[in-house]
């Protein structure tokens, strides 16, 4: 519970402390995964402010992110007379990493963030210490719900990611540049492929993401001193190692997945 | 929730500590402290800022492991408990937080129940009679829907209480619970712990400094400073113990056994004087 | 409090509910065939020799317009004819019965779909009938043929005369490759086989009769259109009177330039080794000379 980081001046020994912070944090979390399944209404809660609350940012930058992709597609791709690629590229490159790493990034700022300053406040105000005192255990009530939540919520909001990214792409290329629509959808179906684009690419991808994530969000609220400084802080850290991570995490799963 | 085939053969001591000796960042804040708390008692525990009050009733809980000493409560040794024994025991421990520390996700009555929906499966109307009996004994039974952030800082306190009690504990633990109420507040907070001590004979440890409400409740305080029970006595015996500290403590003066100073070096050399005078 | 927990299970399970949906519909729309439903519409038959790389859901077109996509294409048993059913829009039910279904491609590498062209039968194709009358797929090779070379060879055949040229390499040079003089194409390669005794490639050009007046000191030479482009034959002119004539041999050749030759020509800045000056100035011309770097002199 009280995992706190020796302080020291290295840059270098304050990260790897972190890290071997984070990863003993993770074992915690997951042992605790058992006794949190009495708790599985406040999974469903978590759910819905980390799923459902960021439904609308998520969609709303998937079909923006699909339209400026057709658009800038569109550009390209009629030098070489082929337009009625882009929307295959579209989909390839939204399953394969804009997808994921996108969601990861908003999911990390709208839900990361809301997370770890509620458990940073929880602390602050002895909420934690009052749950257990009333000898419920912290970790399987308050962090590992949130995290099976990120984690559940992540590949769902990736596919409503996808999914409105494609229909943005399909807006803008079919609707207005006058793409042939059978065109558009048979050259996205003739490349995509179920196994390795949307199960690897999207499905896979995002679980690691909302994993890693939420892992992260839960430890800095945890471990930040009970301050609304060290609130503040444990919110920007949340964001900077999320990113971080994700960005790295995609490359090594990209290198690896393909 | 008292198991009472496991209570102590000493029937009068409810928690009894036993050279209890704590350091945190290289401070000792107990040096072999012992101190006995007697069962269905009011018991207070003062002393300055500092001193490890707080941390002390966070021995009791086992919320923090003692570095070394022995601290038996109901006749348990808290340090062998596990993690299932500790929340069992817990359960029958109230603690009362200096900010109340409300579930700020819950509405006043979701707080009450909290213990009771975490640790019992009663049908919904029992636990709805049972939320509604101790908060009409907290006088707050009509703000039962209101959120911790509508409430004042007295309220929430009361909340907090009724959330001790809501599973009818052996003892609770009061952390400060005067800090920042108005008068009015304190009063109620006041009659409260008597009255709960006394109509359900609920064993109460307060940690706080006003004096004056302290001896208005308490049976019996414990004055502690520099990790040891330093004075000990019932309200109005323990001011004329004659010891500097309680001369100091209870009779209000700036400098004794307690330094004004924080430790420090010679103010002229930190003015410079002294080196420039040679 | 219970009121808002069944609120959130309710929205929680929207939110599930949704994320599956969307992940159906990755998983089935845009991934896999699948059949979108765009109003009404009727089926059509063409059988089609060759489809070359008609998709399914590729466009149906009547004069440029979309009136349909295709539904499938399969392989009649035991012949080989692929069966396109085209899934046509109800507006245009009044397709001539001998219209004829051809394969086109938009553009030189774009997607390929079916073009109707109406025929003049008063009788309809009714929905499940068979466009009897269909063009196959063009291949690339066969057009690109057509595009530089003097048409298809075979249809040409009497309106050209053959001229042999030997070469010590052809390179990529194909079959149908077009024969070029100053830059228009005046006949198409018939031939390339290996000389076994000179162990060099003896190449057939079919050059058009209409080009009867060639020097028959010309030079014959392999180049490239464009870097990475397909690969041509190109006569330079000579200054004889005597003009080439059917079954004659090009003395004057130059090879294909190897990509690696051409480099390493450049860099050194230099002429190794060319049998026509001309051609070489022609080369530089045609590749990249904006990036050599020039002879010093000519600064």
């Amino acid at each position: 519970m009280n995992v706190r980081a020796p302080q020291s001046n290295n840059v270098v020994i304050q990260s790897l402390t972190q890290i071997g912070n984070c990863g003993l944090f993770l074992l915690t979390l997951l042992m605790a995964i058992p006794r949190s399944f009495r708790y599985i209404r406040e999974t469903i809660r978590q759910l819905w402010f980390v799923g459902a609350m960021s439904l609308t940012i998520i969609m709303v930058c998937g079909l923006f992110i699909g339209m400026v992709l057709m658009l800038q597609l569109y550009n390209v791709l009629s030098i070489f007379g082929s337009t009625s690629a882009s929307g295959m590229v579209v989909a390839l490159a939204v399953y394969r990493e804009l997808g994921p790493v996108v969601t990861a990034l908003l999911f990390a700022g709208r839900a990361g963030t809301s997370i770890t300053a509620e458990i940073g406040l929880m602390r602050a105000t002895d909420q934690i210490d009052a749950m257990e005192m009333m000898a419920v255990d912290p970790i399987a009530y308050v962090a590992t719900p949130r995290f099976l939540a990120g984690l559940l919520a992540m590949p769902l909001l990736c596919c409503v990611f996808c999914a409105m990214a494609i229909f943005g792409g399909h807006l803008v290329g079919v609707t207005w540049l006058g793409i042939d629509n059978g065109t558009f959808w048979s050259n996205m179906t003739a490349v995509v492929v179920v196994h390795t684009d949307i199960v690897n690419g999207v499905l896979f991808k995002s679980l690691v993401f909302g994993a890693v994530v939420s892992l992260i969000a839960v430890f800095q609220g945890f471990t930040t001193p009970p301050t609304s400084e060290g609130v503040a802080y444990a919110t920007t850290r949340t964001v900077v190692a999320s990113s971080i991570a994700i960005l790295a995490l995609d490359f090594v799963l990209t290198a690896f997945l393909m | 929730m008292t198991d009472p085939v496991r209570a102590t053969p000493d029937d009068s001591t409810l928690v009894r500590i036993r050279g209890l000796t704590t350091v945190l960042n290289g401070k000792t804040i107990f040096d072999a402290l012992d101190l006995d708390i007697p069962r269905g008692k009011v018991t207070a525990i003062m002393g300055p800022s500092g001193t490890g009050k707080t941390t002390l009733l966070k021995h009791i809980t086992g919320q923090m492991r003692a570095d070394a000493g022995e601290i038996r409560v109901n006749g348990q040794n808290v340090a062998d408990l596990s993690r299932e024994q500790l929340y069992k025991l817990r359960e029958g421990i109230g603690y009362l937080f200096q900010n109340s520390a409300l579930l700020t996700d819950f509405d006043v009555f979701e707080n009450v129940a909290f213990p009771l929906r975490q640790h019992t499966k009663l049908p919904e109307v029992l636990i709805r009679d049972l939320v509604l009996l101790k908060l009409q004994a907290v006088g707050l039974r009509g703000a039962a829907r209101l959120m911790p952030n509508e409430l004042s800082g007295g309220m929430a306190r009361r909340v907090a209480l009724a959330r001790a009690i809501v599973f009818d504990p052996m003892l609770i633990l009061y952390d400060e619970p005067f800090v920042g109420l108005d008068p009015v507040a304190l009063n109620q907070v006041l009659k409260l712990i008597r009255t709960l001590n006394q109509t359900l004979g609920i064993t109460s440890v307060l940690v706080a400094h006003e004096l004056e409400a302290i001896k208005q409740v308490a049976d019996h305080i414990f004055l502690i400073a520099n990790g040891k029970v330093v004075a000990q006595g019932n309200p109005m015996t323990i001011a004329n113990d004659g010891s500097p500290w309680t001369r100091q403590f209870f009779g209000g003066e700036a400098d004794g056994p307690v330094p004004f100073q924080y430790p420090a070096g010679d103010l002229a050399q930190a003015l410079g004087f002294t080196g420039a005078a040679k | 409090m219970s009121q808002q927990r069944s609120s959130y299970a309710v929205g929680t399970g929207l939110f599930i509910v949704l994320g599956f949906a969307a992940l159906a519909y990755l998983a089935t729309q845009t991934s896999s065939v699948a059949n979108v439903h765009q109003g009404a519409s009727y089926t059509v038959d063409a059988h089609f020799a060759n489809i070359g790389q008609l998709k399914e859901r590729a466009p149906v077109k009547v004069a440029g317009v979309r009136i349909g996509q295709v539904q499938s294409i399969t392989l009649e048993p035991g012949q080989e004819v692929a069966d396109v059913k085209l899934k046509i829009d109800n507006n245009y039910d009044k397709i001539p019965l001998d219209s004829v279904a051809t394969i086109y491609t938009s553009g030189l590498l774009g997607d390929q779909y079916i073009g109707i062209l109406y025929g003049t039968s008063k009788k309809t194709v009714a929905d499940g009938g068979t466009l009897a009358l269909t063009k196959p797929a063009q291949q690339l090779e066969e057009m690109i043929g057509k595009f530089f070379g003097a048409g298809g060879v075979a249809d040409n055949l009497g309106g050209t005369y053959s001229v042999k040229a030997d070469f010590t390499n052809v390179g990529a040079l194909s079959v149908g490759a077009p024969v070029k003089m100053a830059g228009v194409p005046i006949g198409s390669v018939q031939a390339i086989v290996a000389d076994p005794v000179k162990l060099d490639a003896k190449v057939t050009l079919a050059i058009d009769k209409r080009y009867n007046a060639i020097p028959d000191d010309s030079s014959a030479a392999v180049f490239t259109s464009g870097l990475i482009g397909t690969q041509y034959v190109a006569i330079q002119p000579g200054g004889s009177p005597d003009a080439l004539k059917d079954g004659d041999e090009m003395v004057l050749t130059q090879s294909a330039m190897q990509l690696e030759d051409l480099i390493g020509k450049f860099l050194v800045n230099g002429s190794s080794s060319s049998s026509s000056p001309s051609s070489d100035k022609k080369d530089a011309g045609n590749g990249k000379s904006s990036d050599t770097p020039a002879p010093a002199g000519k600064h």
